[in-house]
């Protein structure tokens, strides 16, 4: 297998977009193309979940491949729902590990906001089982809803720490922007201020609004190529180390500890195994917070904290930009916004900044390694990353 | 008559699967329709529970209770819940409804209300 690593990174603002879908899709490859310093590349893999759906477009691939001018490169379409993005950028990694390709781009785009929000939960909520959720009502919140309350209950965890991961995430998201979300809100605005049952509404109880990412449209690139490659470009060195996939029962119900998430478990081991890294080597994060019980649950389940102490670790500020392990100095999903195909290679390009030091404001100080965790479906199909700093 | 829900049993092992599976998850048993159809108990006991505020447009309600119930077999099932205040192991019972209602098609599944 040939190492792998990232040449050029490249995004969109998160927010709503009035561009056709392709374009969302192909400028933030231009962008990681200049980045890179090159002009072409062997293959495009885009990563949507919802053109066909949503967008009434097929065959994506073909139209972001013909608007760059990138003809005759092969171009596909990946989809894993939520976790599309992080999919995407894997199956990247093994067209260059494999000898396929020397250089590839990889784009994640959704357009989410050309209908409402209701139908828009409406799209994601097709991702859960036909007959044992969807026919029900059943949402991703309503699921994240039912997992939170067990949370809470088993391990303690109180409105009060999700809220502070919307606070922790949405002050970073400041600092970013790209961020989707713009907005400095506090524990108290949220939860104890007279306004907070109207600012802050029941989504699925006990998840609120704050709770809850926002519906967003946005893209986001990484071109990968081949060692050989990237050491021509004179860039500081980031290698794709580890990647890691896992999936677990379509219906939520059928698991045998409701509370735990097992796919994140079992992808995180494998994309640190193949890295050659441990969790305690990792210095920064990204998560996917696109509910905020899942940041404080994936930084158990990855092996961060211990299960059932991520809540404590937040509550140490452990996880802020300045914190021994920031998690989501992006903004993460809730801040930085979830425009579902894009957000896995947003991870990767926020994690690249980051490893390059060129993620200003919210600057880590100096990591080498980073990870990222994409989740899709409510944790049945789940895709890690994990990225090194060479030289 | 009352409805029923089913639940398929591996003809190979005895595996019980709810929902559906071509392949036992047990035993790994392949070949095509050896699964006998069961119908799933009603009464059980509610695991988790959510109400819900942002509906799917087919649900003219102004909220939804769902919740994940384990029926007396050990099978986990979702479902709506008729129930004002729905807790942790509280004892319920099921019955085959109309579930959900798109405009050509009807659905029918379990809804729970206490025992
Ligand atoms: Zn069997």
């Amino acid at each position: 297998m040939r190492d792998v690593y990232v040449i050029g990174v490249g995004i969109t603002s998160f927010t709503r977009l009035e561009f056709p879908l392709s374009e969302i899709a192909a400028y933030p490859v231009m962008m990681a193309l200049k980045d890179a310093g090159i002009k072409e590349v062997d293959h495009l893999y885009v990563a949507n979940m919802g053109s066909g759906r949503v967008n009434h477009q097929t065959g994506l691939a073909s139209a972001v491949v013909d608007t760059l001018s990138l003809t005759p490169a092969g171009a596909e379409v990946v989809e894993n729902g939520p976790a599309s993005g992080a999919s995407a950028v894997k199956t990247g990694f093994m067209a260059v590990a494999s000898g396929v390709h020397d250089v590839v781009a990889v784009t994640g785009v959704e357009r989410m906001r050309e209908v409402n929000s209701l139908e828009a939960t409406e799209f994601v909520a097709t991702l859960t089982h036909p007959l044992g959720e969807y026919i029900y009502g059943v949402t991703l919140p309503s699921l994240a809803g039912m997992f939170t309350r067990l949370y809470m209950e088993k391990y303690g965890v109180t409105s009060r720490h999700l809220a502070m991961v919307a606070v922790k995430n949405q002050d970073n998201a400041l600092l970013n922007e790209f961020a989707h979300i713009q907005q400095k809100i506090t524990v108290e605005g949220i939860l104890d201020s007279p306004e907070a049952m109207t600012n802050n509404p029941f989504v699925a109880d006990p998840l609120r609004f704050f709770d809850c990412c926002p519906v967003s449209d946005g893209g986001a690139s990484v071109i990968l190529a081949t060692r050989e490659v990237a050491e021509k470009l004179g860039k500081p060195l980031v290698k794709l180390a580890g990647v890691g996939q896992a999936t677990d029962t379509h219906c939520v119900s059928e698991r045998e500890e409701p509370t735990d998430l097992l796919a994140v478990r079992r992808a995180a081991a494998q994309s640190f195994e193949m890295a050659g890294v441990t969790p305690a080597d990792v210095d920064v994060a990204e998560l996917h917070d696109a509910f905020t019980i899942l940041e404080i649950v994936e930084s158990e389940e990855v092996g961060f904290f211990k299960k059932g102490e991520g809540h404590l670790a937040l509550e140490r500020g452990e996880t802020q930009i300045g914190g021994k392990l920031p998690i989501n100095p992006s903004g993460g999903l809730k801040g930085r916004g979830h425009p579902v195909g894009a957000t896995g290679v947003a991870q990767a390009y926020e994690i690249v900044l980051q490893l390059r030091g060129e993620a200003g404001k919210r600057q880590v100080d100096s990591p080498k390694v980073g990870f990222t965790c994409n989740f899709g479906g409510f944790g049945n199909n789940v895709v890690c990353l994990t990225f090194t700093r060479e030289n | 008559m009352a409805r029923d829900i089913y639940a398929y049993r591996c003809r190979k092992c005895g595996h019980l699967h709810y929902p559906y599976r071509m392949v036992c998850a047990n035993c790994g048993e392949n070949e095509h329709n050896e699964f006998d159809p069961e119908a799933l108990p009603k009464t059980g006991t509610l695991l988790a529970f959510t109400r819900l505020y942002a509906l799917p447009g087919d649900f003219d309600v102004p909220t939804l209770g769902l919740g994940i119930v384990e029926l007396e077999n050990g099978i986990r099932v979702t479902g709506q819940l008729d129930i004002d205040e729905p807790a942790a192991g509280m004892k319920v019972k099921g019955s085959v409804e109309v579930v959900r209602q798109e405009e050509y098609e009807k659905y029918y599944g379990m809804i729970f209300s206490q025992a």
